[in-house]
């Protein structure tokens, strides 16, 4: 609590100072203050669907500190801020450390003599500096005069690992003073040391875990050893940086990691994050004050999370000799103000760029605050100014999405939730909604259910004794009889009788081409129904994106593949089929999915995720019972055995594979070709003109 | 420091002796040469210039040598010099030359653009002819075979030099013109020897000032006046983010070809104004220590470049580097306006111009009379299964419905423009015809709302982007742009529903746009809003020639002044050759492209255009910072711009202007009736005044002068300020009158 009041105090000290500062018009020595200018770099989120898009500016290039009262900076390579009062600097190329306070003034130096090539730097609350030192294979431990209390070196644990060298890179500490040290070429993890007995190595921490794709694992399995001596040895990646918050949570980054570049580790070492969009080349990263995390790239940008990995915000940018604000050249450490500032530290440019939220950001942290607390209502506010200012943005949907659940207001609730494309919410809000209504309409449904009953028995009874059907009998009848409605109708006999039904189609002429048109065209619709128009929750395909064409076009390369394929593998297989038996038996096996379509696809409609099931398991009867189909009627119709058949499939998928292989060949071949005689053309058409 | 001067004044009494012995024995040798032999009056010289001409308030002395000028108050005697004076020693042959010369030239050599030809190291036939007000040096370079003529004249205001097309001669086959710079370090400074700033035409204004910059910078300021042209692809390096988004936005263009210099100290200034040429010309502002130590400004005309030439659709197959043909053609002028006393500083500058621009007819006065820009988007397009269906964002009705709705809020002066009220949507481009989009209601809807809005004193304005073409909507296999290395030039809206987008070719605008003239006409509209064509320029290639940004400008100027003949004619962010034919400007910027060499941004462009032209700011909907926008609008004395649509703009997720991420009525109903009521205030105390003076009192703390004696002092700061005994809040602004 005093220190509370301390620290308030001093703050409102420094606030002060500033406004002196501001209002006396004394351009402080080492901050340079740009002009009121806009952002000359965009920001961009992502949607539910991962698609990037542009927002408003996040954050504003607020300041530039370019020097330390009159000290110039060599290549810093870490920095630290300490609650807003200090800043300490890791000046690798003058191997010291440099303490400057929040107006850039110097306030003092020290570990000259000591460091020899630092790389990361470390404060706590108290003031005490660790630095981690590569080239001295220690990190040293000052204390707030910059006096050297401590030196760990190279654990003499059987567990670290003898041969293992101790070469550090980055260094944080939690309260209680545990070090986790990244070590280079230690890939074991993080060093954990304990201050006890002038440091203890406790183990490793956070280890990555190696990747063996399947791909991998058959490669293997075809390598000879000296093969696979040369190939890439599987080993885990270092982290690259890390930072820790005020729980002790501990945050790492690691290139080349994939959804685990970013990692929020628990005491045990656990993984409680998994990102989609992550950076490439992460340099840094640094916990927010609002349970929001940011990393930063080494090219300048910067990305900013929510606690479950949720991407809010990229922005900035490299400069490339733009020489504009804002943008970086080689950035090495990030660090968060107690006011959301950024603090962005490019060893390059040697100084620290200073970023401030703007007034869309400050509700969005507010927003995000509130929600993490469970306090939906009073999100409400926040999230509401937020979406004023953008409609779109899928955080505040999904958030506001969820309030608006909590609250039983299921209709908003569901546009929200489908805008952020939140499956989750969307569903429950569906559920309520589906709920309401049935408790409204249920006594309407049954009396309809039971009044359509009672018509269908009187229309029967009233046939029997007048014939009053007849007409619309015959002429259904009559329509049975046209041969093309026959031959469609056929399916229906094909689904239950696949033998007989191949027996109709090979000897007894009961399918046409036209009929298996029919059914494909009819397949063709359904399957485009049903990708584009089906329930949110089926739906693989973006909202509002349609590409109709291409579909068809996949359709029917599919089509020609397979019934190609299969049936230059019949006639050399002394199969009796005709190219089109084949195509007619092929086609009539999938009647299942044009019978059983219309019911998932009205089913889709009308299910949250509880019931989802149905529709899964409806999809899994129907092609089940296609690939029965296929399989006895490819049997059928070449009058193969069992085994005979697996043959012809196994070679089917390969000779299909082939011919796309050999397309891909011709068609990589001739466009060179192409290319080449184009080329030639053209230089000549200009040597000659010019 | 002290030592740097005292070498520099040992430095300039050295020059002077020598040269005055070298003057004297020139007197003979230039008699000889040139037809009018004059005194040469050695009596009265700077720094080794001798004495030429004077006008009303200037001198002008030259140096035969580099035809280096320096011009100087007669009342002050402060000079401005066009050659360095000092040389710090640090500086090689080439640089020397450069910092001497009258003219400064790259060269193209087969593939090298970068050699450089100029007075000092080079062999140069040189023959001048003194005029009553100047003089005229015809310069003809041997090792090059390439030549050309300088005029330089006195006038009352300051001094013009123009190097006339005709002039320029190439006669080798090895080496051709590149660029010229002219009078590359006019007003030049060495550090910090000066107090003053540069200023700087990106955005609305901006200035560097003349201080020590440590050496920080690489490189200064290089603008292409008017934009840069996508007819010769500019290479850049660019790091993306994931790859694929470029993040940095496009620097602001050059609206107006003007720059400038201020001693502040010697209450000296110039405003440098490219009166010819300037289509294809850059504007450099370089502070010390970017490759030399000292501040320089000037104008550079490109007159041919080099080129990426695909020989095949592939671009990693095949490509050569070659230059233009043909150079492009025009007049080389620039003027020089002098500035002293009072007038030496960035308003004086501003005022100049408006004095210059209203004197050559270049801006017209319009009614300035203060209104609120809402601007309404009609129709968008979203995929559908097989083509696109219509978002209606705004129909007529709806708009109907907020003007009623904003006049109970007072606001009544309203200046709109409907984009998105064609058939087909926003971009169904171009325009030709008067035909309306069903979703909005419909020809008959429109005109209705239309003659309504008349009658209520509401301007409703239709837009129409003349420039572009939408291939998947349009026929655009004919008149469309290629660059010049024949490619079509495509432009990518990295979009779902249109990915591409293409110019049409100037001729065919305005063949277009006089059709759907003539067409909305008819149905007696006459109220334009015009984009596109007045904010690009662009180098092209059609059938098999090749027209220049000069040809580009020739046609858009004529489309632009026959549209303003028969429509009220409003232009999107138009440049300066454009500004005499609208009635206001749409789209200002208020800010910079924040380059870190830039010290403070300026409202130069409002401070020449207020009271004049109406000025409407940008959007007020995608600014993150609002107040900090309002009062920079208060400053430059915008009026505010809101893009407006009934619906949420959660509608157009799935469209080409998915950007719009908020534009709904309902959310920015409060603002606007704010924004109107303090605005337009502000705009009466002010109305038909000009802004005489706008100074930086202390850091985020501006005063504006208005010509009726209206002061607005603006605060940006977190504090509370105070300036001429007023106390202005932190964020607001304080009327004193």
């Amino acid at each position: 609590m005093g220190e509370h009041k301390v620290k308030k105090a001093l703050k409102r000290k420094l606030r002060s100072a500033l406004l002196l500062m501001l209002i006396t018009g004394i351009l402080v020595s080492g901050i340079k203050l740009p002009a009121k200018a806009d952002t000359p770099y965009k920001t961009y989120t992502v949607d539910g669907y991962g698609s990037v898009t542009e927002t408003q500016t996040a954050y504003l290039p607020y300041e530039t500190l370019t020097k330390v009262g009159e000290e110039t900076l060599v290549t810093p390579t870490d920095f630290t801020l300490v609650n807003d009062e200090y800043i300490y600097i890791l000046d690798s190329g003058n191997a010291r450390v440099v303490v400057s306070d929040m107006n850039g003034e110097l306030v003092m130096t020290f570990g000259e003599g000591t460091l020899v090539s630092p790389r990361g730097i470390y404060v706590s609350k108290d003031r005490t500096t660790y630095v981690a030192d590569r080239d001295a294979g220690a990190v040293f431990v000052f204390d707030a005069e910059g006096n050297l209390t401590q030196t760990y070196t190279k654990p003499t644990e059987a567990m670290y690992g003898e041969t293992q060298e101790f070469l550090p890179l980055k260094v944080v500490a939690n309260a209680s003073g545990t070090l986790y040290v990244v070590c280079e070429s230690n890939t074991n993890g993080i060093v954990q040391i304990s201050p006890v007995d002038g440091g203890t190595f406790l183990g490793y921490f956070g280890t990555n875990a190696t990747k063996a794709t399947i791909w991998t694992i058959i490669w293997r399995a075809l390598l000879t050893d000296a093969q696979r001596a040369k190939m890439q040895s599987n080993i885990p990646a270092t982290p690259d940086n890390m930072a820790i918050d005020d729980k002790g949570v501990i945050y790492t980054i690691t290139r080349g990691e994939h959804n685990d570049t970013l990692k929020r580790l628990n005491i045990a070492g656990v993984n409680m994050i998994e990102t989609t969009e992550y950076p490439d080349i992460p340099a840094a990263v640094a916990a927010g004050n609002h349970d929001n995390v940011f990393v930063a790239t080494q090219t300048g940008f910067i990305y900013e999370y929510n606690n479950e990995g949720d991407l809010l915000f990229m922005f900035g940018g490299s400069d490339d000799g733009k020489q504009r604000i804002g943008l970086s050249t080689k950035v090495e450490a990030i660090q968060i103000g107690l006011d959301d500032k950024i603090y962005l530290l490019d060893s390059e440019k040697a100084q620290i760029q200073i970023y401030e939220p703007t007034e869309f950001t400050a509700y969005l942290h507010n927003a995000l605050y509130l929600f993490s607390k469970g306090r939906y209502e009073e999100s409400k506010e926040p999230l509401g100014k937020v979406l004023e200012m953008n409609n779109l943005f899928t955080y505040a949907n999904m958030a506001m999405g969820k309030a608006l659940y909590k609250e039983g207001n299921y209709e908003e609730a569901l546009r929200y939730a489908r805008i952020a494309k939140d499956k989750e919410s969307y569903s429950d809000a569906f559920w309520e909604i589906r709920n309401v209504w049935l408790r409204n309409n249920l006594s309407l449904i049954v009396m309809l259910i039971l009044g359509l009953v009672i018509l269908w028995k009187v229309l029967a009874f009233l046939h029997r004794k007048k014939q009053i059907l007849a007409g619309p009998q015959a002429v259904l009848t009559r329509a049975g009889d046209v041969k093309l409605i026959k031959q469609v109708r056929y399916m229906f006999y094909f689904v239950r009788h696949p033998i007989d039904g191949c027996y109709g189609i090979k000897k007894e002429g009961r399918v046409s081409v036209l009929s298996a048109n029919v059914i494909l065209v009819l397949g063709a619709f359904l399957y485009i129904l049903n990708k584009y128009m089906c329930g949110f929750l089926n739906k693989t395909v973006r909202d509002g994106s349609y590409d109709v064409l291409t579909d068809i076009g996949m359709i029917l390369i599919a089509l020609v593949l397979v019934v190609g394929c299969n049936y230059l593998m019949c006639t050399i297989n002394d199969g009796e089929g005709k190219l089109k038996d084949i195509y007619c038996s092929l086609i009539y096996s999938f009647s299942p999915y044009v019978m059983l379509m219309p019911f998932i696809f009205l089913l889709s409609h009308a299910v949250s995720n509880n019931e989802i099931f149905f529709v899964q398991f409806g999809n899994f009867c129907m092609w089940v019972w296609i690939a029965v189909l296929v399989f006895i009627s490819i049997q059928e119709i070449n009058a193969y055995t069992v085994k005979e058949t697996i043959k012809i499939i196994g070679l089917t998928i390969f000779t299909i594979l082939i011919v796309c292989l050999l397309a891909f060949i011709i068609y990589v071949l001739w466009s060179q070709v192409f290319d080449f005689i184009q080329s030639i053309f053209g230089e000549v058409v200009y040597r000659i003109g010019s | 420091m002290a030592h740097n001067r005292r070498n520099k004044v040992i430095a300039r009494i050295l020059t002077i002796v020598i040269v005055t012995l070298l003057q004297f024995s020139g007197i003979f040798a230039d008699c000889g040469f040139s037809g009018t032999c004059r005194t040469v009056r050695a009596a009265e010289e700077i720094d080794g210039h001798a004495y030429v001409a004077e006008s009303d308030a200037y001198r002008l002395y030259m140096k035969e040598e580099d035809l280096s000028l320096v011009v100087e108050n007669k009342e002050t005697g402060a000079y401005m010099e066009s050659a360095i004076s000092y040389d710090d020693g640090k500086n090689n042959d080439s640089w020397l030359g450069a910092m001497k010369s009258a003219i400064v030239m790259t060269m193209i050599n087969g593939n090298d653009d970068t050699q450089q030809a100029d007075l000092i190291n080079d062999n140069v036939n040189k023959n001048i002819t003194f005029t009553d007000n100047g003089f005229s040096a015809e310069l003809y370079w041997t090792k090059y075979q390439f030549g050309l003529t300088l005029e330089v004249s006195i006038t009352n205001d300051g001094v013009v030099a123009n190097i006339p097309d005709a002039s320029i001669h190439e006669d080798g086959t090895n080496y051709y013109i590149g660029t010229i710079a002219l009078y590359p370090y006019m007003g030049n400074s060495y550090l910090d020897e000066k107090e003053g700033y540069i200023f700087v035409p990106d955005g609305n204004g901006a200035l560097i000032y003349l201080d020590d910059k440590e050496g920080r910078f690489k490189s200064g300021f290089s603008g292409m006046i008017y934009g840069g042209d996508i007819g010769l692809d500019e290479s850049d390096v660019t790091t993306l983010l994931m790859d694929r988004y470029n993040t940095i936005s496009d620097a602001e263009k050059v609206i107006a070809p003007v720059f400038g210099i201020a001693h502040t100290d010697d209450q000296l200034a110039f405003l440098g104004i490219v009166e010819d040429g300037e289509a294809r010309a850059t504007i450099e502002c370089i502070p010390n220590g970017v490759s030399v130590d000292y501040n320089r400004a000037f104008a550079k005309f490109i007159l041919r470049k080099t080129y990426t030439q695909p020989t095949s659709n592939n671009s990693t197959a095949g490509s050569l580097h070659i230059f233009e043909a043909e150079r492009s053609h025009s007049d080389l002028r620039v003027r020089y306006m002098f500035l002293s006393g009072d007038d030496a500083d960035y308003s004086g500058m501003a005022s100049a111009y408006r004095t210059y621009l209203q004197k050559e007819g270049h801006l017209q006065q319009a009614d300035t009379s203060y209104n609120t820009r809402i601007d309404f988007l009609g129709e968008e397009r979203e995929s559908f299964v097989l083509g696109t269906s219509s978002v209606v964002m705004t129909d007529t009705d709806a708009i109907r419905e907020i003007y009623e709705d904003l006049k109970s809020e007072e606001v009544t002066d309203i200046l709109s423009v409907y984009k998105g009220w064609q058939k087909g949507g926003l971009y169904s481009l171009p325009i030709d015809s008067f035909k309306v989009s069903s979703g909005i209601g419909g020809a008959g809807a429109l005109l209705d709302l239309m003659s309504d809005c008349k009658d209520q004193g509401i301007d409703l304005y239709l837009y129409n982007n003349a420039l572009l073409i939408n291939p998947d909507e349009k026929n655009a296999t004919f008149n469309v742009v290629k660059k010049i290395n024949k490619r079509r030039y495509e432009m990518e809206t990295y979009m779902d529903v249109y990915e591409t987008l293409l110019y049409l070719t100037p001729q065919r605008s305005e063949e277009l746009l006089n059709r759907y003239i003539k067409a909305s006409s008819k149905k007696g509209v006459s109220n334009l809003a015009l984009a596109g064509v007045s904010q690009n320029l662009f180098s092209y290639t059609y059938r098999e020639d090749t027209y220049s940004r000069f040809d580009t400008q020739d046609t858009y100027s004529g489309l632009v002044s026959e549209a303003a003949g028969s429509t009220e004619l409003i232009l999107e962010q138009p440049f300066a050759y454009l500004w005499e034919d609208t009635k206001a400007f749409l789209d200002m910027p208020l800010y910079t492209s924040s380059y870190i060499f830039e010290d403070e941004s300026i409202p130069f462009l409002s401070l020449v255009l207020k009271g004049s032209l109406p000025i409407y700011a940008e959007y007020v909907n995608f600014e993150a910072n609002k107040q900090e926008f309002f009062l920079k609008m208060v400053e430059s004395g915008s009026y505010p711009s809101f893009y407006i649509t009934k619906e949420s703009s959660a509608e157009l997720i799935y469209t080409n202007s998915c950007d719009i991420y908020s534009s709904e009525y309902s959310s920015y109903k409060e603002t606007i009736a704010q924004y109107n009521r303090e605005l337009s205030e502000l705009s009466h105390i002010t109305d038909g005044a000009v802004i005489e003076q706008h100074e930086i009192l202390e850091k985020d703390l501006v005063k504006v002068t208005y010509s009726n004696g209206t002061k607005i002092y603006i605060n940006y700061g977190s504090g509370e300020k105070e300036a001429d005994g007023i106390s202005i809040p932190s964020m607001s602004y304080e009327v004193s009158r």
